[in-house]
């Protein structure tokens, strides 16, 4: 059956427009958003990740000068996180440059060096009750007790997206994609060390005067 | 005979398999799930009372947890997985609260959802376990450490009262919304989809009779005389997508923490 002499005013062409921008949606069946999705996801979470590292930096001149205040002689240890903390906030990756090893690298490093200063600080403060009883201290330290957690969230939600995106560049329905149209795409960088978390610190260092 | 015994065999194994891993986190069996049987039962049913009633009005979901074992994990990354798994918190706000409590390790922690971090701060969790928790729990008294502690979180979140009222009331907005450009994109999908099936089998009865098997309807001409082949099946069955209103039993909203809160030990 053929509906004959439509007397419609629309012409044709638009009517095919309208129906292709109708069938649109349904080319992400074919899988052809699987891997802009999974690589905006992947850039939001390392988003998230530097947003928690920034976080840290913030907190870390508060933090150094209340343990200044009772224990100033420290000194050793309170310039290299203040040093740590300079080096880690010149060090910035953006989600354009997740693609290189060595800048990604690079952040790892100051990261981790940062986190070794930190904690040696807190193993320092073991010995001064005065400090350990200190409100604001304690405030600042139940901070950073939750930004490391933060931290270690991020970094999992990131390694995560980062295999999810690496991964879709690399098996079936989506490779097609990413051999076709999405040339330029590459794999990130994830996080290789296991995480530095901030544990209860092992006193290893020979400062302890 | 012989060729079922495979496919049999390995369903078996998938099935041995489910428990192993579900066993690996706890079910959410309501707001109080004592699987270390740390709380008195009528302390539980108060505390799970509490709970609804806090929710009702604040649609905040306060959920306590305690475990025998954290079986050599971290409380941390636990409880984060446990409060991911569970979803606790509505979708968009994320207002969940867990209180875990790992019985053999002697650890606590107070896991909040990304929404209410702003209000129960890692500060505020963390003096809660420390001048609340601890000091009942070294006294051998679980029951009333927790109790206290929920009171103290309860406390915490009321504490600002117009926000609460705010999430309570976008919560309950968020319920009724029905996204509109889904419905519109229907309407159009349809039309366009169905319009002319409809059009042609409603020809015949609403239009005016031109001829034999012609007819004139809303200003078209129809004709049904050179039908090439009637082999057009549609089998698009369009299922609509479910909105489940989960009734009944508890369950969590969707919500997600990103690591907030404080942890402590007795």
């Amino acid at each position: 059956m053929t509906t004959r002499a439509m007397s419609f005013t629309m012409p044709r062409s638009a009517l095919s427009v309208l129906f292709l921008a109708l069938m649109l949606p349904l080319l992400s069946a074919c899988g052809f958003n699987t891997i802009p999705t999974n690589e905006e996801r992947a850039k939001a979470a390392w988003s998230e990740v530097l947003n928690q590292y920034q976080r840290r930096a913030d907190l870390i001149p508060n933090l150094v000068e209340t343990v200044r205040g009772y224990a100033s002689h420290e000194r050793e240890v309170l310039e290299a996180v203040v040093q740590a903390r300079a080096q880690a906030t010149q060090v910035q990756i953006s989600p354009e440059l997740l693609q290189d090893p060595a800048a990604f690298e690079a952040f790892q490093q100051s990261q981790s060096q940062l986190t070794g200063a930190l904690s040696r600080l807190l193993a320092v403060v073991e010995n001064y009750p005065d400090l350990k009883a200190n409100q604001n201290f304690l405030a600042l330290q139940a901070q950073l007790e939750g930004t490391e957690n933060r931290i270690a969230v991020a970094r999992r939600d990131y390694i995560e997206a980062v295999r999810v995106y690496n991964t879709s560049l690399r098996t079936f329905p989506s490779l097609i994609w990413a051999k076709l149209w999405f040339t330029d795409a590459q794999p990130f960088q994830n996080f290789t060390v296991s995480e530095d978390r901030m544990e209860v610190p092992q006193v290893d260092f020979g400062t302890d005067n | 005979m012989r060729n079922l015994r495979l496919p049999a065999i390995l369903l078996l194994l998938l099935v041995a398999c489910l428990p192993a891993f579900a066993q690996s986190l706890p079910a959410l069996t309501g707001r109080v799930v004592d699987n270390a049987g740390m709380i008195d039962d009528q302390a539980e049913r108060s505390l799970t009372a509490t709970l609804e009633a806090f929710e009702r009005k604040s649609s905040d979901q306060i959920v306590v947890a305690t475990i025998p074992s954290l079986s050599g994990e971290a409380i941390e990354p636990y409880a984060n997985r446990l409060f991911r798994h569970w979803q606790l918190g509505q979708a968009g706000e994320n207002n969940g609260v867990l209180l875990l409590v790992a019985r053999d390790e002697r650890r606590m922690r107070i896991e909040v959802g990304y929404g209410l971090e702003g209000t129960l701060t890692d500060l505020h969790s963390r003096l809660i376990i420390e001048n609340t928790m601890v000091p009942a729990f070294r006294a051998g008294d679980f029951t009333g450490g927790i109790v206290r502690a929920v009171d103290d979180i309860v406390l915490v979140l009321e504490g600002q009262g117009e926000e609460l009222q705010a999430r309570a009331e976008r919560n309950r907005q968020a319920e009724d919304a029905i996204p509109w450009f889904v419905i519109v994109f229907i309407a159009i999908w349809a039309v366009l989809f169905f319009g002319s099936f409809g059009f042609a089998l409603l020809a015949p009865v609403f239009g005016r009779k031109l001829g034999p098997r012609r007819y004139k309807w809303l200003g078209m001409e129809i004709s049904y005389n050179n039908t090439s082949s009637g082999g057009y099946s549609s089998g698009s069955s369009r299922s609509s997508s479910g909105w489940s209103s989960g009734g009944g039993g508890f369950s969590g909203g969707g919500g997600s923490s990103g690591g907030g809160g404080a942890s402590g030990s007795w």
